[in-house]
């Protein structure tokens, strides 16, 4: 059983990486609840894995594994999660509004938004890519090869260049 | 626009996280202590309740097939039959439905993405064959009453035309649900209707992610 100790350790850690799970859902979810339920879905994998959490690895390693599995797997569960999922009394992050330039946020959408049009393998990919994870490491996350990273990540690039080429002519 | 711009682009995204993300720990350590815990118990539940009205049914079925031997006479055979099979049909439901249960337990998600979906989409699949199977026992609901004393012998052959044209159709559609309820039907609507039930409906999105995770082990 994990102790008080265990869970301060675990939130410690939570918020030193809270930016990964927050990128993840922000990926995988539109719809602004899905989000919620996602997030508290991912954080109760990683509470239920933290105890068996395999210190070769790095901490973000293991953090994407499992964002990415739960949130892979999260869609399908879609009927399931509405038995097994309590509410959120209130958000569990909080973003503060911020004063971007309105270019970079609209750059930003765009991006998310090509990248929530890929197919579920794709985005794992593209977002571990764009976090400037070393080939080796992705490898390690997908379970791939590391040339078959380096070759589905090509053809995702051109596919995301191409999207903003589209958006510009347009 | 250049590789470099798109990872800035994502990059401004970061930047902005590490600046205004907070995260509600209090909220946090709520869920972790005590919503965790009663999710996954709900979820044992969830398949613990099917899993019990399986056993029921299959002790009815038990009870009416070991009173039937006991008893026995070559009246009962039909009878022996029919629930003999409904009995064997629905003993294999239940190991799939025992096997889910493990299956859903043992997921661990720290693996990685292609061998954890992998599992997943198996265990989906395994949804639909379980689903497939219990249309097997159509027929047997249709001969189950028959007895070896009055069926065919004394009755008229309007009758025996009616119980096989009855038993028939029930077998015509079995074999056809059987053999319908397949990947390639599976975005058909009465495919999803059939399958709701089992936990199935999302079996076509599974098997699109199947197809994607074939297409990366071939590189």
């Amino acid at each position: 059983m994990q102790t008080n100790k265990d869970s301060n350790k675990f939130l410690e850690m939570l918020d030193d990486h809270k930016g990964i799970i927050y990128k993840i859902v922000n990926s995988y979810c539109r719809d602004e609840e899905d989000r919620k339920d996602l997030a508290q879905e991912i954080i109760i994998q990683l509470w239920k894995s933290f105890d068996r959490y395999d210190s070769r690895f790095k901490y973000s390693t293991w953090i994407y594994r499992i964002a990415l599995n739960v949130s892979i797997s999260f869609y399908r569960k879609e009927k399931r999660r509405s038995e097994i999922s309590y509410p959120l009394p209130e958000n569990l992050f909080s973003v503060h509004a911020n004063d971007d330039a309105e270019e970079k946020s609209y750059l930003t959408k765009l991006l998310t938004e090509f990248i929530s049009e890929l197919k579920e393998l794709d985005r794992a990919l593209i977002i571990l890519y764009l976090d400037e994870k070393s080939h080796k490491e992705i490898s390690e996350i997908l379970g791939l090869t590391e040339t078959n990273v380096g070759t589905k990540i090509g053809r995702i690039k051109k596919l995301l260049k191409q999207k903003f080429l589209q958006i510009n002519k347009e | 626009m250049e590789e470099q711009e798109i990872i800035n682009i994502w990059k401004s995204q970061e930047a902005k996280i590490e600046q205004s993300l907070e995260l509600n720990k209090k909220l946090l350590g709520e869920i972790l202590n005590q919503k965790a815990q009663s999710a996954l118990q709900s979820l044992a539940m969830f398949k613990t309740r099917g899993i019990i009205a399986a056993v029921i049914y299959l002790i009815i079925l038990g009870f009416a097939l070991s009173a039937a031997f006991i008893n026995y006479s070559s009246a009962a055979n039909y009878f022996i039959v029919s629930i003999g099979a409904i009995f064997l049909i629905n003993i294999k439901a239940l190991y799939d439905y025992i096997k889910h249960l493990i299956w859903i337990k043992n997921i661990d998600y720290d693996g990685s993405v292609t061998e954890i979906q992998s599992k997943l989409v198996k265990l989906k699949l395994s949804i639909f064959a379980h689903s497939r199977i219990i249309v097997l026992q159509l027929p047997f609901w249709s001969t189950f009453y028959l007895s070896g004393k009055w069926f065919p012998q004394t009755t008229g052959w309007g009758y025996i035309i009616f119980q096989t044209a009855f038993t028939a159709l029930f077998t015509y559609v079995a074999f056809w649900l059987y053999k319908n309820q397949s990947i390639e039907n599976a975005d058909k609507k009465w495919f999803k209707v059939l399958i709701a039930g089992s936990g199935g409906k999302s079996l076509v999105k599974a098997m699109e992610l199947y197809k994607e995770l074939e297409g990366y082990k071939e590189g």
